[in-house]
């Protein structure tokens, strides 16, 4: 069997993927070979150990020091047979934080719970404070080698899965807002967590609420240091919105190439594909999703060369365009049709859910308000908006 | 395929950047757009001296032996500028169109002097390779003896007044011809006036003036041609957009009102933002179109058409909202901004509208 490293070719790591897949998965079970049904940890167990589950990060770091595009290749053959486990290193946004920013005793002490494990949750917003994180209020205070968290998190996606969160804290109320946050990995499965979840517009509840009565975390689990979370965060929130701007929150591959895309097939369907204005908009509409992909190339490529690209921070804004602008023009397709609901109208259900699923991208991760804001500050150099409250402690902070 | 490695071209890019930098200020496009000629011809015969006219022509003519890529990066650099010179027309659709159907010797002196910047060609009738198409010219072609002449009319033909060859494309039935016509006294220009001044156009009045008949023209071959102009003039519009983004970019910073700079505005920033999604996505896909075309994918007409609307339209919002951005200084003569503008009102029916590309890109993407 071939070894897998930079030096090894598409076809060799394509073959012995495939191999170990044969030799452990059962794509008709959807489970282990040997076992009869699926047991989360102890697959995770196995892709971890193989080196899987995160195979761009160096070896001493549970990978195998591949390069993104033969990680792909690794990620594919998982694909194909629905197999769990792969790509962790482009999605477990928990476990990338640690592995960028945590210290060498929390990496090595929480990355493998982390990469067998759910993904974590993302304990950011409070009812408080939204678009404006910095202005968090869940307390963290010092006890022995623990601190002990009293606070209230809002719109925490799979907070009831999550065995961990990435909780933002203040822990200094005398300094300026952005100066007193310390970030941490939490515990979630733990007495003084609750945690309710809230009905979403797209019928789903994958969103809660989440409040924390004197939970525990100990010191060890800061990510970063004491009071400089905010700048630890700014790893982990770049990463979420980079995956957003790639579809990460669409339904079924919808950013797939290969496939008929779904606006044509309904409009042929729906028998309006002759139709020149309705032809114009689904070109225009696919164009959008096109060069957001190959703005995303370049990004890469610029990334490859220059070791990083202004590009990258389009992506999550250009998304919203285009996920509201296909569940636009795909209502009009259906006409009366989308009026209705239930299983005998499944394209209705489709469209109306990917009409109200468009705003987990133009809201979640930061509006697109702030992306920006934040492309116009930080890409074009415009310079900041006065900020009220940046030189205020912020216990003298006002708020709603 | 381009004969050119990455590094060459990196360095014939810079090259031709720094020393527009230095020499294509904004004095000396208004002097060459006021001048006789349209443009500067220094510049012209730079680019000769750099090797950029013969960019896309093979090594055999002494051309460079570049593919779409390479005219691409001359493309966005001339754009940047708005160099007004006719390197689309001469160089890019003129020089494939006598590689592809001229025979020798006569091909091999066209391309000689294309690449040595002794001759340009102006562009004009109809067919798939003209990039303003007259659909109510008079043309007609005639076998008079052994050889062809031609008579009649056709507008729309840009720097026709000083080109030295004329190529009009006759479309009947369905079929290209076309035919090569030597400047001369059976050949009369008269300018149009037009909505922006660095684009020149000529009405070409023909009486008995002889003319070469291009062989063997097969609708692939012009297909090819087609797209190289469309990937071209997509370049060149990508990089004019980017240009005239940057020039208000620093606008913004530098512009004060209320106290802070007019870039602190929110209403200003949000602008700002989203016209850049339209410039990042004009470069993607000017040089995705070359890219393709550069691999012989069977994607590159889907990548050329997306190319198409997507800089044609981008440039006409990023042009137009610089103005705005700006206020009243971009409302006067003397401001570049309206230059920028109108060359992206001149630029939208190049080579079919943005409506008719992506008709064309649907259709592409259904092929695939
Ligand atoms: C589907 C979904 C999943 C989510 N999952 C999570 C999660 O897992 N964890 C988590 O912590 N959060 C999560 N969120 C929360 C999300 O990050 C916030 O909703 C978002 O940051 C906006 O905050 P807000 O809702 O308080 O709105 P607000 O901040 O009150 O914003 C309201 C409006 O004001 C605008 N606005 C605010 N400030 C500015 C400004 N400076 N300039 C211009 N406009 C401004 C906003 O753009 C918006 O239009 C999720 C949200 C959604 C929709």
């Amino acid at each position: 069997m071939a070894i897998l490293d930079r030096s090894a070719s598409p076809e060799d790591i394509n073959s012995v993927v495939e191999a170990w897949l044969d030799q452990h998965w059962d794509s008709e079970k959807r489970c282990a070979k040997g076992e009869d049904s699926y047991d989360e940890k102890a697959w995770l167990t196995k892709v971890f150990e193989a080196g899987f589950c995160v195979p761009s990060w160096p070896t001493e770091y549970y990978g195998l020091g591949l390069s993104q595009k033969q990680s792909g290749i690794i990620e594919k053959a998982f694909a194909k047979r629905k197999a769990q486990g792969s790509a962790r290193d482009r999605f477990h946004l928990g476990a990338i934080t640690v592995f960028k920013v945590g210290s060498e005793e929390l990496k090595r002490a929480m990355l493998p719970v982390m990469l067998t494990g759910p993904i974590c949750c993302l304990l950011y917003s409070e009812p408080n404070a939204g678009s404006d994180l910095a202005g968090v209020r869940t307390k963290a205070i010092p006890d022995g080698d623990d601190f002990i968290i009293t606070g209230q998190k809002i719109w925490t996606s799979n907070a009831q899965e999550a065995e961990y969160g990435m909780l933002l804290t203040r822990t200094d109320w005398d300094v300026p807002k952005h100066r007193g946050i310390t970030f941490f990995l939490f515990p979630m499965k733990q007495d003084g967590v609750e945690v309710k979840p809230i009905n979403q517009i797209t019928g789903e509840s994958e969103f809660n609420e989440v409040f924390i009565t004197e939970a525990r975390v100990p010191a060890s689990h800061i990510i970063g240091n004491l009071n400089e979370g905010w700048t630890s965060f700014q790893t982990a929130i770049a990463y979420e919105r980079l995956i957003m701007g790639q579809g990460i929150t669409e339904r079924r591959g919808k950013s797939k190439a290969d496939s008929e895309p779904q606006l044509i097939t309904l409009a042929r369907k729906y028998e309006k594909y002759d139709d020149p204005t309705v032809r114009q908009k689904i070109a225009q509409a696919l164009a959008y999703r096109e060069l957001n992909g190959l703005n995303m190339q370049r990004a890469k490529q610029e990334i490859m060369t220059n070791g990083s690209s202004s590009l990258m921070s389009l992506g999550k804004l250009a998304m919203s365009r285009v996920q509201h602008g296909e569940a636009a023009i795909a209502t009009d397709l259906l006409g009366n049709a989308a009026l209705l609901d239930g299983d005998d109208y499944p394209d209705a259900v489709n469209i109306n859910f990917d009409a109200a699923k468009a705003y987990m991208n133009s809201i979640g991760g930061g509006t697109d308000q702030i992306q920006k804001n934040i492309i116009a500050e930080r890409v074009l150099n415009l310079p900041k908006e006065p900020d009220l409250d940046r030189d205020v402690a912020f216990r003298d902070v006002k708020s709603s | 395929m381009s004969q050119i490695s990455d590094e060459d071209r990196q360095a014939l890019r810079d090259g031709f950047s720094r020393y527009l930098e230095a020499e294509a200020d904004q004095e000396k496009l208004r002097a060459g757009i006021a001048s006789d000629r349209g443009y500067d011809n220094s510049i012209w015969q730079q680019m000769a001296e750099m090797g950029l006219l013969g960019i896309a022509i093979s090594e055999d003519f002494d051309g460079v032996g570049g593919g779409a890529t390479d005219v691409a990066l001359v493309m966005e650099e001339v754009g940047r500028k708005l160099v007004p010179v006719p390197f689309a027309s001469t160089c890019v659709v003129a020089a494939e169109m006598i590689a592809r159907f001229v025979p020798d010797p006569i091909k091999q002196d066209l391309l000689q002097k294309i690449a040595a910047g002794q001759l340009t060609v102006s562009i004009g009738g109809t067919g798939d390779f003209v990039s303003l198409s007259d659909d109510g010219h008079s043309l007609s072609a005639e076998l008079s003896g052994d050889s062809w002449v031609m008579n009649g009319q056709v507008s729309f033909v840009s720097h026709a007044g000083v080109a030295d060859y004329h190529l009009l494309g006759l479309k009947e039935d369905g079929v290209d011809s076309a035919y090569l016509v030597t400047a001369s006294d059976a050949v009369s220009a008269e300018r149009l006036s037009t909505n922006d001044p660095a684009q020149r156009l000529f009405t070409l009045n023909f009486s008995d003036a002889e003319a070469i008949k291009l062989e063997d023209m097969d609708a692939e071959g012009i297909n090819q041609v087609r797209m190289r102009g469309v990937a071209a003039v997509a370049a060149e519009q990508a990089g004019a957009t980017r240009a005239i983004f940057d020039i208000t970019m620093e606008y913004l910073r530098t512009r004060y009102q209320f106290g802070r700079p007019i870039g602190s505005f929110q209403a200003i920033k949000h602008m700002a933002a989203d016209l850049l999604v339209e410039v990042e996505s004009g470069t993607s896909a000017a040089l995705a179109a070359a890219k393709a075309l550069d691999s012989g994918s069977s994607s590159a007409e889907k990548f050329v058409s997306l190319a198409a609307f997507t800089c044609k339209d981008a440039f006409r919002t990023v042009s137009a909202q610089a103005i705005q951005m700006h206020g009243g200084i971009a409302y006067t003569e003397e401001h570049i901004a309206h230059l920028y503008w109108r060359r992206a009102r001149a630029g939208l029916s190049l080579f079919g509208s943005s409506d008719e590309h992506r008709e064309h890109y649907l259709k592409s993407r259904e092929a695939a």
